[in-house]
């Protein structure tokens, strides 16, 4: 593989992290939030900061860190979390300033807005992050076909209703939350290993917002949809840099052209691409039959 | 005598200046089925939002299967076999039916969400034992061919349906039904009367609590009645009782002239 195609991949898996842990706590519990690039943003410079000044291997600090963005979401979860939901997402963007906040008052170590950039190298870096890409996924996956998933789903449509069984609303989200918050903080740690570099601006509100955007691009109840979404997406101005019309490049578009598929989504599919369908084999058995006979019956024409 | 299973000793709620119950009291014992009937706004529902505690009484107590569940939370009464239905249908729409009666026993299935993660043994096995307890429930209620539909997509009548299986599935002590004919053509009222003599039958233990409006469904199935008007209970009494009564008569049809 050329370096080329190794920066697309990582690229995409990470995309795909990110808003695996989203769709936990978006879609399934109902919990939208504009700050889980913070936990991007603990977990990586704990992880690159500790391994740089205290001289420790790194999956030993990349655990610390992901151990802490836990902790935190813990601790912000048990108040903002008894709030109604749009005061909850208003809470999370000002969560998610106050920790890059920080970043940059600990300039001294994390080098500010400049970026910090003593990230070791590590080998085989796309086997490592696709693996990851792939437990993530299955695990999501495990927790929407769990008890645990139909009690969010429960709970994400009726509050009342869902403690009326015994399910301890309250106790699940802040569950949910920590869960989501630990995979976004994996993808933090991801996110560094691959760029090399980690400043302050790769983690600010519009790097949450694009994982929402991802997420309800591609269905927002359907962790297949969100997957192919955060990759397509993720992939699509790469593929534009190729494209030219009327002698311009599509590439210098692309904030055009994702806004244009975005009203377009949002007009003709509100639920969007997937919808709540997913990717299973009783389905793709479902497919493979129904072009069988399509294909007979063009064969007896 | 029967146990008693729920007891309320002068209730007391109001809202605002409005006394939506007052000083009311009733007794259920194992198996009984009991109705609640009253004009618009006489604070029936109140009194299920009480005893569900979804709202805290001003006044007097609650004991529930030997508990005393005044201060209690909703959701621990709901784990001590207290479950009810709503006057809207409220069933979960992003869950199929079957899933829709399987959350009902998720909150009591042990297993940690790790095991859930990664597939554990334990979660295999709770899964089988939810899926098998909500299928069987669903057999019983007739409703089993309708497992893997969205509810939004079925009949009124059967939504209702659905939503008394989810309350039946945990084998709770006591049922509390929120008119169930509310909305209901009287054809499916009629449906619905065969359908909880057949519940009754399968599931002898458990008591009913029923708010109705629609008379045919309350004198048909009801053991014992109270009628309920501003707050105040007007009237109690067996249905041929209830039907004679001049103080209900007056309440329901108005004052002579």
């Amino acid at each position: 593989m050329s370096a080329y195609q190794i920066s697309l991949i990582t690229l995409t898996c990470i995309s795909v992290i990110t808003v695996s842990g989203v769709f936990t706590m978006t879609s399934l519990a109902g919990m939208f939030s504009l700050g889980q690039a913070a936990y991007m943003s603990i977990s990586a410079y704990l992880t690159f900061c500790l391994a740089r000044y205290l001289n420790l291997p790194i999956w030993l600090t990349a655990i610390v860190g992901i151990v802490m963005s836990g902790i935190v979401a813990f601790i912000i979860s048990l108040p903002s979390l008894r709030l109604r939901r749009d005061y909850f997402a208003l809470l999370s963007v000002g969560f998610g300033g106050m920790v890059l906040a920080i970043v940059i008052l600990l300039g001294k170590w994390t080098n500010a807005a400049v970026g910090f950039s003593k990230i070791p190298k590590v080998n085989h870096l796309v086997w490592i992050i696709l693996g990851i890409t792939v437990l993530i996924v299955f695990v999501v996956r495990n927790i929407k076909y769990s008890r645990f998933g139909r009690m969010c789903i429960a709970l994400k449509t009726d509050e009342i209703a869902a403690r009326s069984f015994g399910i301890n609303v309250y106790g699940l989200k802040v569950k949910i939350y920590v869960v989501a918050s630990v995979i976004a903080a994996v993808g933090g740690i991801c996110f560094g290993l691959r760029n090399r570099v980690i400043a302050p601006d790769s983690f600010d509100w519009s790097a949450s917002a694009e994982m929402q955007i991802l997420l309800f691009f591609g269905g927002t109840n359907s962790l297949t949809g969100s997957v192919l979404s955060a990759a397509s997406l993720k992939l699509l101005p790469e593929f534009l840099k190729g494209v030219s019309i009327f002698g311009m490049n599509l590439h210098d578009f692309r904030t055009t052209i994702y806004c244009i598929l975005i009203i377009l989504i949002i007009n003709f599919r509100t639920k969007g691409l997937m919808g709540e369908k997913e990717l299973s084999f009783k389905l793709i058995q479902k497919l493979a039959k129904k072009i069988n006979r399509t294909v007979k019956k063009g064969g007896s024409k | 005598m029967k146990e008693c299973i729920l007891r309320i000793d002068n209730l007391h709620k109001n809202f605002g200046g409005v006394v939506a119950v007052d000083a009311f009291n009733l007794e259920v014992r194992i198996g009984e089925l009991m109705g609640i009937i009253g004009p618009n706004g006489a604070g029936k529902t109140t009194i299920f939002n009480l005893i569900s505690k979804i709202y805290e009484p001003d006044e007097g107590t609650i004991e529930f299967d030997g508990q005393n569940i005044t201060h209690k939370s909703q959701i621990q009464v709901a784990r001590m076999g207290l479950s009810r239905t709503f006057q809207n249908v409220r069933l979960f729409s992003g869950l199929s039916v079957l899933d829709n009666v399987k959350v009902a026993l998720d909150a009591k299935a042990n297993y940690s969400l790790l095991e859930a993660m990664f597939l554990l043994p334990r979660r295999w096995k709770r899964e089988k034992e939810t899926t098998r307890a909500a299928m069987e429930c669903l057999t019983l209620l007739n409703l089993d061919e309708f497992a893997d539909r969205q509810p939004g997509n079925l009949p009124y009548g059967l939504q209702r349906r659905v939503e008394i299986a989810r309350a039946l599935v945990s084998n709770p002590k006591l049922l509390m039904l929120d008119e169930p004919a509310a909305g209901l053509n009287p054809e499916e009222v009629f449906q619905l009367i065969d359908f909880l003599h057949e519940m009754r039958e399968k599931y002898p233990q458990t008591a009913i609590l029923i708010i109705e409006h629609r008379m045919e469904l309350v004198m048909n199935i009801c053991e014992y009645i109270y009628v309920q008007d501003f707050g105040k209970t007007i009237a109690k009494g067996d249905p041929t009782e209830i039907q004679n009564n001049p103080a209900v008569i007056k309440a329901y049809l108005g004052e002579e002239a």
